[in-house]
């Protein structure tokens, strides 16, 4: 019996001391690890979507290798209905390496604009989770999660159509002028097409126009358009008017914005 | 006479020694915990209360184990240790809870999922508990055998 016991009693003591090493080894190995996230940017790749951008730097100073590292990103808009969400997945990060990961989450615009019309005229904000796991020393799965949000600039901020002027254009016909202006907050360049259809209180269509614009980001954009009117076109009928926008771009078409005729 | 006193002062003797030696190997254990509890600071700054809870942890654990020395030789000195054995499997499942700490500062929350590592040192202490049991069995054994070997044969 002395034997078995003795045998028990150096086994158990060696399992522990392994063990509470590699608990320390472990602890120190955390204080070893550097995550440098650098600013998170937007992006249009060659196909015309949007691309969400998060360049990570992981230097793993510690003894073990991280397997399985990724980050989950989820977009949500101000009502928490989901827009995108992207995988990034490192099968390992090596011990004493420094990895870096570019995690891209692709952003429909379009699918943004159908779901709120807001983030095309208002500056907004974007809900993001982000969650980042590994597998730390192999045997100890973690996760960070976080909440934050994204800036969201509008492409057609204070989109505006100011007081309608109408002049004689010639016997038969006279010209409105309307004055339409907005900033481009976004990410990206405007380049497009606005189309305007000015409908009378019977929910006729008096005149349409097109209009081309190229607002590079940041920028502002203000023009006259006009529209030309056949006479015989009462003008009361007019006042109780409205008019029908369509946006036409590279990147999303969203239509009809209605707005009242002056 | 001379004997008994004789006998008493062995007594003395003993218990002197045993006091000595558990207090010196309680001393010790302190003395490792000392050296080592710098080295979980970085755990500590994780987990808020790790460090009181391992204190309280640690000092159960040295009274068992100094008592366990203390009647060393008797069948308290097993009772002890597998009291110390149940004391770690049950501190360990109590802290355990599901397996999974979690920790929250601001909006940001770290989940780090600990099932393999209490799995791993609740089974190391069953492994412990086991040899005490057996110890214990040992002793008693021993004990039974040594009363039969010195009953006097009965001549018929």
């Amino acid at each position: 019996m002395k034997v078995p016991i003795r045998m028990l009693g150096i086994a158990t003591s060696v399992f522990w001391v392994l063990l509470i090493t590699f608990i320390i080894l472990a602890a120190y190995s955390v204080t070893d690890l550097r995550f440098d996230i650098d600013e998170p940017e937007l992006r249009v790749d060659p196909d015309g979507q949007l691309i969400f951008n998060l360049p990570l730097n992981i230097d793993n100073g510690g003894y073990y290798s991280l397997r399985e590292f990724h980050i989950t990103t989820l977009f949500s808009n101000a009502e928490g209905l989901e827009i995108s969400w992207a995988h990034t997945l490192v099968p390992v990060i090596p011990s004493g390496e420094i990895t870096r990961i570019n995690h891209n989450v692709p952003l429909n615009i379009e699918e943004i604009y159908q779901n709120d019309d807001n983030y095309l005229f208002e500056d907004n904000d974007l809900q993001v989770s982000l969650s980042v796991g590994l597998n730390f020393a192999e045997v100890l799965p973690s996760q960070i999660s976080t909440n934050f949000t994204f800036p969201w600039g509008a492409p057609f901020s204070n989109f505006n159509l100011g007081q309608p002027s109408i002049n004689m254009f010639n016997l038969t016909h006279s010209i409105i002028s309307v004055p339409m202006s907005y900033d481009n907050h976004a990410f990206y360049d405007v380049m497009g097409s606005i189309d305007v259809g000015l409908y009378d209180d019977g929910y006729s269509l008096l005149s349409e126009t097109q209009e081309l614009i190229n607002t590079p980001q940041q920028s502002a954009y203000s023009e006259n358009m006009e529209l030309i009117v056949s006479n015989n076109s009462s003008l009361d009928n007019i006042q109780d008017g409205y008019f029908n926008i369509y946006f036409s771009t590279l990147m999303f078409e969203h239509g009809p914005l209605v707005i009242p005729y002056g | 006479m001379v004997e008994q006193n004789k006998n008493s002062k062995n007594t003395i003797k003993e218990i002197t020694y045993r006091v000595l030696k558990a207090s010196l190997k309680a001393i010790l254990i302190y003395v490792i915990y000392v050296l080592v509890s710098p080295m979980l600071v970085p755990l500590a700054e994780l987990v808020p209360d790790l460090m009181s809870s391992i204190e309280s942890f640690a000092l159960i654990f040295v009274a068992l184990m100094f008592l366990s020395d203390l009647t060393q030789d008797t069948i308290f000195q097993y009772f002890f240790n597998t009291a110390r054995q149940i004391y770690i499997i049950g501190y360990l499942l109590l802290s355990m809870g599901n397996g999974v700490m979690s920790l929250s500062y601001d909006n940001l929350s770290l989940t780090v999922n600990l099932t393999i590592f209490y799995g791993i040192a609740v089974l190391l202490s069953l492994l412990g508990l086991a040899r005490s049991i057996l110890q214990a069995i040992d002793y008693m054994g021993k004990k039974a055998e040594n009363e039969i070997s010195f009953q006097p044969i009965q001549k018929i």
